[in-house]
């Protein structure tokens, strides 16, 4: 019986309550606490669970929910973070919240979506058991320094934690070399050079230059960004060879994506250790056929994903390379993507008198690129409002609004009367619309949260949507203005 | 009908905040007023014929792609580059870009990397960030119509210095500006300007643009007089925002 340790969890979890109570929101100072009271409580909190971490530039929270969605499908009970826990002292906080005052569990699977640029010293407290990894875009580079700082923090956690295995994109020249020169547990995910061959390659791409040699990438396919197959024809580093590959996209509209997939046969190695935790119809179900869906066999594959995007077709790619690593059947992976519900932000709907409020995150050019690809597949007219604040968490740099490519907005010009922005810097966005050839009789800023719902309600047709993309704290705030007109759910419920 | 020529120098490798804005304010504005314009992009292993254009334009990049242009920008394009600027050719370096025309950049572990020479300034790598929106003043912009304020966003550890022969650009109101020691902001020397400001600088400050697109077309042509006029009200609105917010009054 360790009293200290005690003692933490019970004041810890009364100081996380008291911050929900002041709708504070946040975990950090509880996590500061913890430690403070007991250096090793992240270890003594997680050593029961295995952690999944996932983690990356785009994408990190919805590929976090769809592994989650797939975990629920097995009947797998899993702790997880949620948005904005996503640094050191959430995680632990996290965990802290989950554990009974003895630091016991009964969930022993832990899910933990971890900031790229906190991983590594994520690594001095928790090593993830398998660590899945999005992709590396310039992001909030006046906080992260440059690109290829964040991803020296990341190789330098996978150093410090040399038995965990690897999920990685292997369309991402950055993200792929995290396994380069490794044996071992890795999977790599990505797009057959057939799936997609819509793009071409952008100037103002991230990674244009070999990582290793500098010599520029000779790619066999774009997808968007400088994802896509690379090869360096000077030292040869390339694309690595996928276990899971999206060999066709059959359909790309609004709403979902509908791909094909192959999964390289391979043996996994254990089997999953919360088997014995499920309860028994489903562990007779388990019982039959374990054996069997522990090993995927080299077939292909149909999926319909309940979410619209290339970049959701790569995240799904990483949360099915997830499942097959823990030997999960295929059948109840494929289940989860189409069941899939977004969450916080990330494409979160909102129905109102038969009018949709749909609202993306955006936070960087690569991102923001992607949605505004997804908004050309609108096929209805629609409003449109842009939401930029230039707060720490959002980055406080907003030049790389010139790094997106608004200029596509002019083929749905006629689709929208208005475009509205607003937040912090919502002069800035509007100018940039004008120089993106947007109709200035077309821009108008509001600064204010409710009208603007209101205003781009009342425009808004029956059955047609609403879109608004804000950046992170921009989120936050609407978010609570909507919370106040329709009810929504906080966020860290 | 008059046609602007502008070199963007390495749009693949210095592109960093945002910068190619610059590009397209410079495109849009000549454009609303019936000017061609043509953007030609030049990279490693392209050959840099200044006579070619009438502005050129290199931006800022990370230290990782600045490796790289490294060896092409000093042996393939050097020479004409200094040759280029003796002869009044118009240029806007911003950043790593304005940095790579001086002599050198000397890191904070004192290894000394050799750049350009075209200007005499040189830089010394300084372990703090100078990050934050800017506002400074250019005595070369005000008029009845315009104070000369300039807006625009830095983000720097290099801290750069100019010999006697070149003048700073701007005075800073509000940042760091060169070195976050003299107040001095950016770099002049004959028709080269400099400035740490990135992405959004010449959106923001149509003055500055303007001022630019009418040195070049009356360096190249003996008939032009001026532009004219256009509707600014949202470019206005976007500089005065900051201008409040930063430096507090307007």
């Amino acid at each position: 019986m360790n009293l200290r340790l005690i003692i933490t969890i019970i004041v810890t979890k009364i100081v996380i309550k008291l911050c929900r109570l002041m709708h504070w929101g946040g975990t950090t100072l509880s996590g500061k606490i913890a430690i403070r009271l007991y250096p090793n409580i992240a270890k003594a909190v997680s050593k029961d669970f295995r952690v999944i971490m996932v983690t990356g530039t785009n994408g990190k929270t919805t590929t976090t929910r769809i592994i989650g969605q797939i975990l629920a499908e097995n009947g797998i009970p899993y702790i997880t973070n949620k948005s904005g826990a996503n640094l050191v002292y959430g995680v632990i906080s996290t965990f802290i919240e989950s554990v009974d005052i003895k630091g016991k569990s009964s969930k022993n699977t832990a899910l933990i979506e971890i900031d790229e640029a906190a991983f590594k010293r994520m690594c001095d407290f928790i090593k993830p058991e398998i660590l899945v990894v999005t992709n590396f875009f310039r992001d909030q580079l006046d906080r992260y320094g440059e690109l290829y700082s964040t991803l020296k923090k990341v190789t330098g956690g996978i150093e410090k934690s040399p038995s965990t295995k690897l999920i990685l994109n292997a369309d991402d020249s950055l993200c792929a070399s995290l396994g380069r020169g490794k044996t071992g547990n890795i999977l790599y995910y990505g797009m057959e050079k057939k799936a997609y061959t819509g793009s071409n390659e952008s100037v103002n791409s991230d990674a244009m230059f070999c990582y290793y040699c500098k010599t520029k990438y000779d790619y066999e396919n774009h997808v968007y960004g400088h994802l896509g197959g690379f090869k360096c024809p000077n030292c040869g580093y390339s694309k690595p060879s996928t276990d899971i590959t999206c060999t066709g996209i059959e359909e790309l509209t609004s709403v979902y994506s509908k791909i094909a997939f192959s999964a390289r046969a391979r043996k996994i190695y254990k089997p999953i250790n919360c088997m014995k935790k499920l309860d028994a119809e489903k562990r007779s179900y388990k019982g039959k056929n374990f054996v069997l869906s522990n090993s995927i066999s080299d077939k292909t594959y149909h999926a319909k994903i309940n979410l619209p995007g290339l970049y959701n077709i790569y995240n799904s790619l990483a949360a099915i390379s997830l499942g097959n690593m823990l030997g999960l059947p295929v059948d109840k992976t494929i289940e989860a993507l189409g069941n899939f519900e977004c969450g916080f932000g990330r494409m979160e709907t909102i129905v109102t008198n038969d009018k949709n409020i749909k609202l993306i995150l955006v936070k960087n050019p690569t991102g923001f690129n992607q949605v505004i690809d997804y908004l050309l597949t609108e096929e209805k007219n629609i409003q449109l409002a842009f939401l930029i604040n230039d707060k720490y968490a959002d980055g406080t740099d907003i030049s790389w609004l010139w790094d997106v490519d608004f200029e596509k907005l002019q083929h749905i010009q006629e689709k929208t009367d208005n475009i509205y922005t607003s937040g912090i810097r919502a002069e800035d966005m509007a100018l940039r619309l004008k120089y993106a050839g947007i109709f200035t009789d077309k821009i108008s800023v509001i600064r204010n949260y409710s009208d603007l719902i209101d205003k781009g309600l009342e425009r808004t047709s029956p059955g047609h949507s609403f879109y608004i993309l804000p950046t992170y704290t921009a989120m936050l705030d609407i978010r609570n203005v909507l919370r106040k007109k329709f009810g929504l759910k906080e966020f860290w419920k | 009908m008059y046609t602007l020529n502008i070199c963007h120098l390495y749009p693949d490798l210095l592109n960093l905040y945002g910068d190619r804005g610059n590009i397209i304010a410079l495109r849009k504005r000549a454009e609303w007023r019936g000017i061609n314009v043509n953007v030609t992009n030049l990279s490693l292993g392209d050959q840099f014929t200044p006579e070619a254009y009438d502005i050129v334009f290199l931006g800022g990049g990370q230290d990782y792609e600045q490796e790289i242009l490294q060896e092409d920008v000093l042996v393939r394009k050097g020479s004409f580059i200094r040759e280029a600027i003796e002869q009044d050719k118009i240029f806007l370096c911003i950043c790593g870009g304005y940095q790579l025309l001086g002599k050198y950049y000397k890191t904070w572990e004192g290894k000394q990397i050799n750049y350009l020479g075209a200007l005499n300034l040189w830089t010394t790598g300084g372990r703090k960030r100078m990050i934050g929106n800017t506002v400074y003043e250019l005595d070369f912009l005000k008029s009845d119509s315009c104070d000369g304020k300039i807006v625009g966003f830095e983000n720097h550890s290099g801290r750069t210095y100019l010999g006697p022969e070149v003048k700073p650009l701007g005075k800073v109101i509000k940042g760091y500006g060169n070195n976050g020691e003299d107040l001095s902001e950016g770099a002049m020397y004959k028709n080269v300007f400099c400035s740490y400001s990135h992405g959004s600088l010449l959106p923001k400050n149509p003055t500055f643009t303007d001022y630019l697109i009418t040195l070049a077309l009356k360096q190249k042509y003996s008939d032009f007089v001026s532009l004219f006029k256009l509707d600014d009200e949202l470019e206005n609105l976007a500089h005065d925002t900051i201008i409040k917010r930063v430096a507090g009054k307007y």
